[in-house]
């Protein structure tokens, strides 16, 4: 699946919901000063600013959540794009990227122990937002005028939920400040709906309800965690990951058998990087012999096209279309060697035989 | 008179920014400082403008309990 629709469906799922728990609150600060001022002639008593306290009427509410969802959503996309641009520093090898996989591995299970209440340790996996600036938002919170909702939906960068927190990481780690854009863009995009809607009706989910779906969160982050941890395991071609350990386990035969010896010693083999994944996914190739793995793209737009091989430290982003030949050394009989994309999302191997 | 309490249900860091807008509804505090870390909130307050029972009352409002309380 192409990870942009990953991060949209992660939104729209767990996001918005999420997110509201902990940003619905500026919201409706906003909103109930809006409504203030709006019924301000009929109203006996001023609306109450606070969490749950503000119930104004949809008429009234529908603009400035749709000015608070589309400021959050250009704020979020730039700040996707700042983050891919820091990780493009970051990125250069494999190796430096599986590190990086590994610890926001580590964030996002610390992030999904916290929701659960494991332990209060695992609250230092939260990021508080300095004191300024919290203080900052709140003050505007007060605002009364149609600029304050856009500019409480910009400041909801500062208080990112956890789920928002675990895409962060996860835009830093495309290392492309336009993938990352993409991806904060399509997973902003899909809070907004829940968002919009949750606002829209009600402000307080009920507490037993609330509790639930945070349990739901945790679960979803600590699942995001494992496949993060997983990826980082593939870019570094340990025998360990799931993808690769399910391998050795229920070995399958290969596609093909393993190509003839040429007259010149050496030996070709071809492996197609589509938009799904390797293929085929396994492959056999003689040992002892110099081999030629020509990887063919056809119109492949996914992260198929960063190639990576980590045990001779091979590393290129494949043309959309076109074949690069990757020179493999001699290897011993029962060798194997794993090829993943830069991701960690797609493998596969060679055995050599 | 400046007061520390434990805080039972802070449930995420912006917890601590709810908590600390009770500065905005009442007088006479001085200082205030909620930490989700610590889960605790740290008030410095003029007793003679707000009495403790102000405060707790103002923490619970806001949908939070103080520990031992």
């Amino acid at each position: 699946m192409n990870e942009f629709m990953i991060a949209f469906i992660t939104g729209l799922t767990t996001g918005g919901l999420s997110c509201l728990a902990v940003q619905g609150g500026l919201l409706a600060s906003s909103l109930a000063s809006q409504v203030e001022r709006d019924f301000a002639a009929t109203a006996s008593q001023p609306a109450k600013k606070g969490k749950a306290a503000a119930r104004p009427r949809p008429s009234g509410a529908a603009l400035p959540i749709v000015l608070f969802l589309a400021a959050k959503l250009l704020a979020y996309t730039l700040l996707g794009f700042l983050l891919g641009w820091a990780g493009s520093f970051l990125t250069f090898d494999p190796v430096t990227r599986a590190a990086l996989l590994f610890l926001i591995g580590i964030f996002m299970l610390g992030n999904g122990l916290r929701i659960l209440n494991v332990h209060p340790i695992f609250r230092y996996f939260a990021i508080e937002p300095p004191k300024f600036i919290t203080r900052a938002i709140r003050r505007t919170a007060k605002g009364t005028d149609t600029a304050t909702p856009l500019f409480l939906g910009a400041l909801t960068v500062f208080i990112p939920c956890g789920v928002t927190q675990a895409m962060m990481a996860a835009a830093l780690a495309t290392g492309s400040p336009l993938a990352a854009a993409g991806l904060m863009f399509a997973f902003t995009l899909g809070a907004s709906p829940v968002f919009f809607a949750v606002a829209y009706f009600t402000f307080s989910l009920g507490k037993r309800l609330e509790g639930l779906f945070m349990r739901f969160v945790a679960i979803v982050v600590l699942a995001l965690g494992f496949v993060t941890i997983d990826s980082g395991l593939n870019l570094i071609g340990s025998p360990l990951s799931v993808a690769n350990l399910t391998r050795s386990l229920f070995p399958e035969p290969a596609a093909q058998p393993a190509p003839q010896v040429s007259a010149d010693g050496s030996a070709e083999l071809t492996l197609r990087a589509e938009d799904y994944g390797y293929k085929p996914a396994s492959l056999s190739a003689p040992s002892n012999v110099p081999i030629t793995l020509n990887v063919v793209t056809e119109e492949t737009y996914s992260c198929a096209r960063d190639f990576v091989i980590p045990a001779i430290k091979f590393y290129t982003l494949l043309p959309t279309t076109g074949v690069v030949p990757v020179e493999i050394p001699p290897q011993k009989p029962g060798t194997v060697m794993r090829f993943t994309c830069s991701m960690g999302m797609f493998t596969g191997q060679i055995t050599f035989e | 008179m400046k007061k520390t309490y434990a805080i039972a249900n802070m449930e995420c860091p912006n917890c601590a920014m709810i908590l600390e807008s009770i500065e905005d509804d009442l007088a006479g505090i001085r200082e205030i400082s909620a930490s989700y870390h610590k889960s605790q909130l740290t008030v410095d307050f003029d007793e003679s403008r707000v009495s403790e029972a102000q405060v707790l009352a103002a923490i619970e409002k806001k949908g939070y309990q103080v520990e031992g309380n």
